[in-house]
């Protein structure tokens, strides 16, 4: 458990990403001397202190500061799904893994930052269906759901269907792979490798073998490697998984392009 | 899109019929399901050869609990991780059995291939307890009863790390009670061997249960082997276990989810938030509930469950000389269809005890006027020197220093041996002391191996000014030097 990490990109300001523990809070809006920010967000509609961000358990609370204007926060993989946070609402709790805060601004430019919450808890899928007491969980669960889910189960692919025992499909090769997924179209290599760090990084916490080794050479792909591994070896990507794929192109579920016959 | 069929079939975690049999047993009733199992209570098929093949020894009694653990119907590698999670309970109970943990009785894999889910499922058979302590702690626990449980859990562990292994998975549910009233530890799917150079830590799957998950785990990397897992991680779990015992079942961190306390204790163990216990818990326990609550790997790593196991002793022997040993008075252990190991031993010890603590009163009675002769005695040479022994067998013949294998010594050896009656100068197995003098009655210790003393020496610490002499428990060393009898101490504070 972690927290959460936001993530303010360049343009809007300064580019920051803060990581708030359980309890701990950051405050956004444009600041100023007297009235300090951890975001500052510059922009002249946006109030000195536009909102606070407070992590509680396993997910976050937004308040709105403003007395006239709502925010918008928005599920970036809920194909629209969003919350609208009204003005001088305190503590409106956020149920999303990922997160993207709107602000509304006078131009036709809106200020936004994004927000992970990669503290979720997923019951254990091995799970007998006994109580909800005190279950013995895995503790890195996953959202089935999510698109970096479907980047994990891409990445395993070839090894779920022992086509090969080392080989990891490369960046396009994931993007080319997902592009027929609703909701995937629009999936750039930029995305899958922000996926697969978040995987690596937030999610499961890999101790990946160096980047950098002798040898390696520029793809820089023992994290994916050091990840596919442990999802296998710890059951967070099943055979059952698979079925999330699209058919692959031109031959049955499970054929190799190898032993595909009159190829 | 896609997705999967619901694979979370209705009859997962189904209960088999009364009068089901498996192998040489038959099921008389469910007993309740979690995790990756169900557990039947059950008893020795009449038509069964009276002892199988393979079965642990000893007779074995006629209810039993029958965990079954299913993997018909998953996907391999999933089986293989149930598979894995009975090797290791097995494992343990080949490898470290104790009147303290349940024992196996035996172990076997299904075939009923006209069941596609019973068909290759796993089955332990252990010895049937009466309840598990969270369902005892549905009603209060009295102060008595509860340090009576605790004992008993912190006595399991302490095998448990002394023989090498973490459990993993200490909670309420795990800890059962039977029917003679005995503690006795459960469920060791997540039990892990301690390797490394110096069997410091083990690896484990990733898994656990929140409420019970030391905060340092949740920043823990996920290596090749699992996630790193260290005797501390029990130590944590116990410590919220003491509190949940005398609180009712309450744990010691807020919140209405399991997720909500995991956070407030993630606050806590980065300084946001005071420990905040409920005042249920007696003052000893909410002591000793808070050293093992201790916020880092670090801080947690002084107490033990063998520190702990000494703390308590050392507290009864103080308090109450006629106190019943955590086996439960003679007669109750009589009276058990089970008698624990060691019965005589743990009399003789209990008695032994009760003697010292008698002793210790008297000498209270004392005039306190006695002058210590420490100050002087330090100028002067030595009597004698002996050679630090340490039980642990992981501890002896080292030269690293281990903060885990280092010993205490005692300011007062006639007080009760608590964190704050010890010097800070820490000794290690193999270290050369010189000493003064023996003192044939001071406060009883019980080491590792459960040896017994009542005497100390009191030894030089050269490198403390401030301090010249303090007191080493004889169960510390094997040397007897032939050194005087200390005049009694003058009592400290």
């Amino acid at each position: 458990m972690s927290g959460v990490l936001i993530h303010l990109p360049r343009g809007s300001g300064d580019a920051v990403t803060l990581r708030l523990g359980p309890g701990e809070s950051a405050r956004f809006g444009r600041g100023s001397e007297t009235i300090p920010v951890e975001l500052r967000l510059v922009d002249a509609a946006i109030s000195r202190l536009a909102g606070e961000i407070r992590v509680t358990d396993d997910h976050w609370q937004l308040s709105n500061h403003s007395t006239t204007q709502s925010y918008l926060v928005e599920n970036p993989e809920g194909a629209g799904e969003y919350l609208r946070v009204p003005p001088r609402r305190a503590g409106a709790p956020i149920p999303f893994e990922f997160s993207r805060v709107v602000l509304p601004t006078r131009g036709e430019a809106t200020v936004a930052f994004q927000v992970f919450a990669p503290d979720h808890v997923y019951l254990d899928p091995a799970a007998t269906g006994g109580s909800w007491g005190s279950p013995t969980v895995t503790a890195y669960s996953l959202d089935e759901t999510a698109i970096y889910f479907l980047v994990l189960v891409a990445l395993c692919e070839p090894r779920l269907r022992d086509e090969s025992p080392v080989a990891v499909p490369t960046t396009p090769e994931i993007v080319d792979r997902l592009a027929g997924l609703p909701g995937c179209a629009q999936l750039t290599a930029r995305a899958v490798s922000s996926h697969i760090d978040y995987l690596a990084d937030e999610k499961t916490r890999i101790s990946a073998p160096a980047e950098t080794g002798p040898g390696r050479g520029p793809r820089r792909n023992g994290k994916r490697e050091a990840l596919v591994g442990l999802a296998l070896r710890f059951g967070l990507v099943r055979e059952e998984h698979l079925a999330l794929l699209p058919p692959r192109a031109g031959g049955g579920e499970g054929a190799a392009p190898g032993r595909r016959l009159g190829k | 899109m896609q997705r999967p069929a619901d694979a979370s079939g209705s009859d997962r975690g189904e209960p088999l019929p009364p009068g089901h049999r498996v192998g040489g047993w038959e099921v008389t009733g469910p007993i309740g399901a979690g995790g990756w199992a169900t557990v039947h209570a059950g008893r020795r098929a009449a038509d069964a050869p009276p002892d199988p093949a393979g079965g642990v020894a000893g007779d074995p009694p006629g209810e039993v609990a029958l965990k079954v653990l299913p993997t018909g119907g998953l996907a391999p590698r999933q089986a293989r991780a149930i598979a894995e999670s009975a090797r290791r309970e097995v494992e343990l109970a080949r490898r470290a059995g104790h009147p303290r943990l349940i024992r196996l009785l035996d172990s076997f894999v299904l075939s009923e291939p006209g069941h596609p889910y019973l068909d290759g499922a796993i089955v332990l058979v252990m010895e049937r307890a009466e309840r598990s302590l969270r369902d005892r702690l549905a009603t209060p626990v009295t102060a008595a009863e509860g340090a009576r449980l605790i004992t008993g859990i912190i006595e399991g562990l302490a095998h448990l790390h002394r023989s090498g292994w973490v459990h993993g998975d200490l909670k309420p549910d795990n800890v059962l009670l039977m029917r003679d009233g005995s503690v006795k530890l459960a469920d060791f799917g997540l039990a892990t061997e301690l390797t490394g150079t110096h069997g410091t830590h083990g690896y484990a799957p990733p898994m656990g249960t929140l409420d019970y998950l030391p905060p340092e785990r949740r920043r823990a990397p996920l290596g090749e082997h699992g996630i790193q897992v260290r005797p501390s991680a029990d130590v944590w779990a116990l410590g919220i276990v003491i509190h949940e015992v005398f609180a009712g079942g309450a744990p010691p961190f807020p919140g209405a989810t399991a997720m909500a306390r995991a956070a407030a204790a993630q606050e806590y163990a980065e300084g946001r938030a005071a420990l905040r216990t409920d005042h249920a818990v007696p003052p000893f326990w909410r002591e000793l509930a808070t050293d093992c609550l201790a916020p880092t790997h670090e801080s947690r790593a002084a107490h033990t469950a063998e520190t702990l196991l000494h703390r308590i002793t050392a507290a009864r022997a103080a308090e109450d000389p006629e106190a019943p040993t955590a086996e439960g008075p003679p007669s109750a252990a009589q009276a058990s269809p089970h008698p624990p190991v060691r019965p005589l031993h743990r009399r003789a010890r209990a008695a032994l005890l009760a003697g010292a603590a008698v002793c210790g009163a008297a000498v209270a009675l004392w005039p306190h006027g006695a002058r210590d002769a420490a100050p002087a005695a330090a100028r002067a040479e030595a009597s004698g020197s002996l050679r630090v022994f340490n039980a642990e067998q992981g501890c002896r013949n080292r030269t690293d220093r281990n903060p885990r294998c280092s010993l205490g010594l005692a300011i007062d050896p006639l007080k009760a041996y608590t964190p704050d009656n010890v010097v800070a100068t820490r000794v290690w197995d193999g270290e050369v002391l010189a000493v003064d003098c023996l003192l044939p009655r001071g406060m009883p210790i019980v080491d590792e191996s459960d040896a017994v003393s009542v005497e100390w020496f009191r030894v030089r610490l050269p490198g403390d000014a401030a301090r010249p002499t303090a007191w080493l428990p004889a169960v510390r060393t094997k040397d007897r030097p032939a050194v005087p009898e200390c005049p009694r101490p003058t009592p400290v504070n």
